[in-house]
């Protein structure tokens, strides 16, 4: 079991699980069902927890072990069951309808994958030894284009679910950023943004589920009196 | 010491109004709470301006000059807004506004007098750790925390409207914010590169501001502009200032003074933060570019928007975007006269504008409406107070003179045309004046104009003297400004000025 401890077959892995993070990404644009898009976002999660402890296993560093630890259980159990709970709620499971469809919306998240990579190049400095940099071109290209196509999901869609799964993923895309950057933030402060992202996505949660009550839909382009 | 009672004290009074459930004490656990915090303020300003910065927790906790301006400012309007709310929800209580039908016990107005009494110390907290915070991740944390500790502020009245409101509220201000995080971990990457391993310094910004000349370039070039957009957004910088106009109009009001008049500091202070480093690491002219075709951007939004606006309590929100567009435009002009103007005008801006809310608020209460078209001016017959004191905030915060607005505008433009931009201080002054014209037409005929006839307006005592007492600190603040506050002001100008 030598390999196991070989940095460079954990640089492997890392990269194939972000790629892995990405094609989630993008199948979440194509995807129209609602309970699909929360378990593909508890899927990706679950691999950012895994690229995440498969860095502090690299590094023997154990606040990235807590970072993972913190990731799985918010983002990959809490925030999905928490989902699939208002979505229960609401009663509203019907299909999501995109603004673009979804051919050309998967061909646009593929440019900004490309974009991705452009703004990920001026950060690759080979020649310095600096650690994180070197782990963090493939990586942080990802991150970017995560970023990015989350963006685009939340105004590509008019759910209002839909938008805090846009959102959800951006922070994903940050966290994937911040770990293949620096290893990850102090720890304060990645405890503060697990309980930021916590406590936001209940609110939107809460919110998400008075509007279906009020408005008998999801369809956020139905809150449109307050004007001027 | 003084900086962690300032934060334990709200932390506290939270969860105690909570449990306390009964309205008189729940507004007095809020009053008192506030008194508090401003005396601490108060002793924090003394301290820093006696013997410079203080810190606290190895540097977790930081005060300078230019910290401990916005903590005051934070507790003077939290304190104002507390003693308003009083009144203020007495009124909506007796009026049964936010009654449903089927609430025959009055259960839900109960339950959403504690949820406000419960959530704004949480909300004033955030907003003081915002100010107090070293780190510049937990600054983000905190800055993230006023939104959510707002957003059930905002649905407060429960309406169809008010759920749109608190929704673009907390959509926009999440993407927003999501940027932020980027420009913060782009930072720490920066700091990463010359200060190796060690983690929880890494952030400080105390720490930071000392090796700024070296952070590396083109990576605080982005993290600036990410920045930029996500305390951009949370200020209400034009183009991301649209969810401004529905929150302001419909939270509560002592949450929209909370909103305009705090949180617009806040994130403010946060730019200002960045944007030493960043001017440190690239020289000004970066930075300052960006924050001039963004100011002037606001303000240009904001003319006729106020030209034609319907309703007085959306008209405060553009007035909002306005100020904002002027002091983030100050600070791109620069120079000792452009960056002084901007402290002076974020601390006159903060006085005035919760007068304005307080006025707007009375009224709406007592027409029940918040359009123009449904109100029919002459209010000074039945409102004297108010409406004068709205006349007057009117003058003052549109920036004639006597009032304080126009000393920090006109230091702001003298600093402009003292720094040779004079295309921008042209356009600066036709946008202030259009604003003066649209906003003193649409008040004037609110308030002035015959008598319609409506029964005596002033009855509530809390109201009216909130309303006066603010409106003679503004009197008097035209004419003299406390020597300490005006060396405070100038301790944080010359932190900025440090990094030009």
């Amino acid at each position: 079991m030598s390999f196991v401890h070989d940095p460079q077959f954990g640089d492997r892995m890392i990269t194939l699980m972000a790629a892995l993070v990405l094609v989630l990404q993008i199948a979440m644009v194509g995807q129209r069902w609602l309970i699909t898009n929360i378990r593909m976002f508890a899927l990706q999660s679950f691999l950012l927890a895994a690229i995440a402890g498969t860095i502090a296993f690299f590094n023997h560093s154990n606040h990235i072990y807590i970072a993972a630890v913190l990731t799985f259980v918010v983002k990959t159990l809490v925030l999905p069951i928490l989902l699939e709970r208002i979505v229960a709620r609401v009663g509203i499971q019907q299909e999501i309808e995109p603004l673009i469809n979804v051919p050309l919306s998967v061909l646009i998240s593929g440019g900004l994958t490309l974009v991705g990579y452009i703004v990920a190049e001026s950060f690759y400095h080979p020649e310095e030894t600096s650690a994180p940099a070197a782990l963090g071109h493939n990586t942080l290209a990802i991150a970017i284009a995560l970023f990015l196509i989350g963006f685009f999901m939340m105004l590509n869609r008019r759910k209002a679910l839909t938008q805090v799964l846009g959102l959800l993923s951006m922070e994903n895309g940050l966290f994937l950023a911040a770990i293949s950057l620096t290893y990850g933030m102090p720890l304060v402060v990645e405890i503060g943004i697990f309980f930021d992202v916590l406590v936001a996505a209940m609110v939107l949660g809460i919110l998400v589920y008075r509007i279906g009550e009020t408005f008998d839909s999801m369809d956020v382009s139905k809150l449109r009196r307050l004007r001027g | 010491m003084v900086l962690l009672w300032l934060l334990l004290i709200p932390l506290v009074a939270g969860p105690l109004a909570f449990f306390l459930r009964k309205r008189p004490a729940m507004e007095a656990t809020n009053v008192a709470a506030f008194a508090v915090v401003l005396a601490l303020a108060a002793a924090l300003v003394a301290q820093v301006l006696r013997s410079g910065p203080v810190s606290y927790w190895d540097g977790f906790l930081y005060a300078d000059a230019l910290s401990s301006l916005i903590v005051l400012l934070t507790a003077f309007v939290a304190l104002a807004c507390s003693i308003y709310a009083v009144g203020y929800f007495r009124h909506d209580e007796q009026n049964t506004v936010f009654v449903e039908a089927e609430d025959v016990l009055g259960e839900v107005a109960a339950y959403k007098l504690r949820k406000y009494y419960s959530l704004t110390p949480l909300f004033v907290f955030s907003m003081l750790l915002v100010a107090l915070a070293n780190n510049l991740g937990v600054l983000w944390v905190a800055i993230e925390g006023t939104t959510l500790a707002s957003v059930f502020l905002v649905t407060f009245y429960g309406r169809e409207t008010s759920l749109e409101a608190a929704w673009k509220y907390a959509i926009i201000g999440g993407v927003g914010l999501s940027m932020a995080l980027f420009g913060t971990i782009l930072t720490y990457y920066a700091a990463h590169q010359i200060m190796g391993t060690d983690t929880l310094a890494g952030l400080n910004w105390s720490v930071l501001v000392v090796n700024a000349a070296q952070l590396d370039k083109p990576t605080m070039r982005l993290a600036f502009i990410l920045i930029l957009l996500g305390f951009g957004t949370k200020a209400g910088i034009a183009p991301m200032h649209t969810w401004k106009p529905d929150a302001y109009s419909e939270a509560p009001v002592p949450v929209a003074a909370m909103l305009a008049a705090g949180v617009l500091n806040c994130a403010l202070y946060g730019l200002v933060r960045f944007y030493i480093l960043t001017s440190k690491s690239l020289g000004p002219q970066f930075a300052s570019q960006l924050l001039i075709v963004f100011g002037l951007l606001s303000m240009g939004v904001a003319v006729p928007f106020v030209l034609v606006q319907r309703s007085f309590r959306r008209l405060l929100a553009y007035s909002s975007i306005d100020h904002c567009g002027i002091m983030v435009l100050a600070l791109g002009f620069g120079g000792p006269l452009g960056v002084l103007g901007m402290f002076l005008h974020m601390t006159f801006h903060a006085v005035t504008k919760p007068l304005l809310f307080f006025c707007a608020g009375n009224i709406q209460q007592h027409l029940n409406t918040d359009l123009f078209r449904k109100a029919k001016g002459g209010l000074i017959h039945s409102m004297p107070w108010s409406g004068a004191a709205f006349l007057m905030g009117t003058l003052a915060v549109t920036g004639s003179p006597p009032f304080s607005l126009f000393q920090s505008e006109f230091t702001i433009l003298r600093g402009a045309f003292g720094g040779g931009y004079v295309f921008t201080s042209i356009l600066f002054v036709v946008f202030l004046v259009a604003i003066f014209t649209g906003f003193l037409v649409h008040i004037a005929n609110l308030v002035l104009g015959p008598d319609p006839g409506l029964p005596n307006g002033e009855t509530c005592r809390w109201k009216k003297y909130s309303v006066l007492s603010l409106a003679l600190v503004i009197i008097v603040m035209g004419f003299w400004i406390p020597a300490p506050l005006y060396r405070l002001i100038q301790g944080a100008a010359g932190i900025v000025m440090s990094a030009q």
